[in-house]
């Protein structure tokens, strides 16, 4: 198995490790392959009450890798569905999931921020949806902000684009939780990781089922169909051209 | 009643609606949500973001103070307001389906009809002491007309509060529950603020921009035909009834 993406269970917690480092984590087709396979671990394994998400080394998830994305004109389309696939099957997890956002989450990263349970990141971490600053449609992960921090405020931040810090994300509602500093996140982690514990393991999925119900995150279409709307922006001629400028490609 | 200007040039370019009638602290007309209709509509295709502001009322930053009801004292008056009606819910769907985002400067008081416009546009700029909210129940008037676009902005609980409590709230407060993104030390920043904003929308490039804005329409359900004919007609049952006669005509003896 691919060791772009590492699981380790123990009993009742698994870990799941975005393992990309040299790339920030950032969502290659490979990478996104790889949790979709530890994602298949987790659904067949009853045991598990809570899964925490993290990235090694410095970052969380740098976002979707751009690069891929231009020169092979499948790529967008196979890359977003992928993505929206991954933030489906991460929410209908029975087990709790928690983000550990240990660095930059960036995009799609922060995407996968918002789709986790629980979220925890420190104050200085670089958060937030640049991609109308890019001329692309967060199209994707518009639907799980939306949920995430109601719909007035997902229009300021997906439309005004750029980075907030870990703090700011917080006084937002994309994190739940913040630590004033990187070094204090485990411990924090660890903290929360034990309170969800103690919870009755069939109280707490049918709790965690129930507002997957009542929030439409059970429903994938409009997930889907972001992934196709964020492609044919991507596949525009003009954009295509902003991406080889702005990435230098 | 409704001026327009364009500021900059080409794709980064940026318009700014000024609701136009000091004297009246900005107060809404039939014609002139007609006439902000046709400027909305007639910029949007030309620039990058659009600013809609009130003009400065004497020495007074004023956004808007909500439908000029001293038009509904005449024979006609009930045919006015559901007139106003018409052409605030109207208003509001066309700010809210405009291809390129809008950005209030609610400066000093967006009240009644002024806080409904607040609804349909993408970002709301305030300042911490302005007045904000729906105080036209204390008329005999709903401000149901609002719902279909407040409850996506703030949430069920407290677009509940806000529609049935007459009260009006600070900027502040706006800005805490959701109704204001920005909030400025003085009502002198907000139109700034808010130019500064638009222009930095109108700097990234437009497809993304106008896709992101039309997909997050679909996903909140705010240009859904159905709540916003739904909301306009909940209000519109309340015209010329025994009730608006009783309570109105305090709103001209003010």
């Amino acid at each position: 198995m691919s060791s772009l993406a590492t699981l380790h269970i123990e009993t009742r917690l698994a870990r799941l490790t975005l393992n990309r480092p040299e790339a920030c984590n950032a969502l290659s087709l490979d990478l996104l392959a790889a949790l979709h396979e530890r994602l298949g671990q987790l659904e067949a394994n009853r045991d598990v009450q809570v899964v925490v998400i993290t990235g090694a080394g410095t970052a969380f998830c740098a976002g979707m890798d751009l690069k891929q994305v231009l020169g092979d004109p499948g790529a967008p389309e196979r890359l977003l569905r992928l993505l929206a696939e991954f933030t489906i099957r991460l929410r209908a997890l029975p087990a709790v999931v928690v983000g550990a956002v240990n660095g930059a989450a960036i995009g799609g990263g922060c995407g996968i921020a918002c789709v986790c349970d629980l979220t925890v990141t420190h104050s200085d971490s670089k958060m937030g949806f640049p991609e109308v600053d890019l001329g692309i449609c967060p199209a994707v992960v518009a639907p799980w902000l939306v949920r995430k921090i109601g719909a007035g405020r997902a229009r300021q931040v997906l439309l005004s684009g750029g980075l907030i810090t870990g703090q700011r994300a917080f006084e937002l509602g994309i994190v739940t939780d913040v630590v004033p500093s990187a070094g204090e996140l485990d411990a924090r982690v660890s903290a929360l990781i034990e309170r969800l514990l103690t919870g009755g393991p069939d109280a707490v999925r049918a709790t965690k089922n129930l507002l997957n119900e009542l929030d439409g995150s059970s429903d994938p279409a409009s997930v889907l169909k972001g992934a196709d709307l964020s492609a044919a922006v991507i596949a525009l001629p003009e954009t295509q051209k902003l991406l080889r400028d702005k990435l230098g490609l | 009643m409704i001026s327009t200007r364009l500021e900059g040039d080409g794709d980064s370019a940026i318009g700014l609606v000024t609701l136009a009638r000091p004297d009246k602290r900005n107060a809404l007309t039939p014609e002139m949500l007609t006439a902000l209709r046709h400027a909305v509509n007639d910029l949007a295709p030309a620039v990058g973001a659009i600013v809609l502001e009130g003009e400065r009322s004497g020495d007074r930053n004023v956004f808007c103070a909500g439908f000029d009801l001293s038009l509904c004292q005449g024979n006609d008056g009930d045919s006015v307001l559901e007139a106003m009606l018409v052409g605030l819910s109207a208003a509001v769907r066309t700010l809210r389906s405009a291809e390129v985002p809008i950005v209030a400067a609610a400066a000093g008081a967006a009240v009644a009809g002024g806080c409904a416009l607040l609804g349909g546009c993408d970002i709301v700029v305030t300042d911490s002491q302005s007045k904000i909210g729906y105080p036209v129940v204390k008329l005999g008037i709903s401000p149901a007309v609002s719902a279909a676009t407040l409850r996506t902005l703030i949430g069920e609980g407290r677009a509940r509060e806000r529609l049935l409590d007459p009260a009006v709230i600070t900027g502040a407060e706006a800005g805490r529950i959701g109704l204001a993104h920005e909030v400025m030390a003085s009502s002198a920043e907000v139109a700034p603020r808010a130019a500064a904003i638009a222009r930095e929308l109108a700097a990234k490039p437009r497809a993304g921009i106008v896709a992101t804005k039309s997909w997050l329409n679909q996903l909140d359900g705010s240009i859904d035909a159905r709540w916003a004919d739904r909301t306009l007609a909940a209000s519109l049952s309340l015209v010329g009834g025994i009730e608006q006669h009783r309570l109105l005509p305090q709103a001209w003896s003010r």
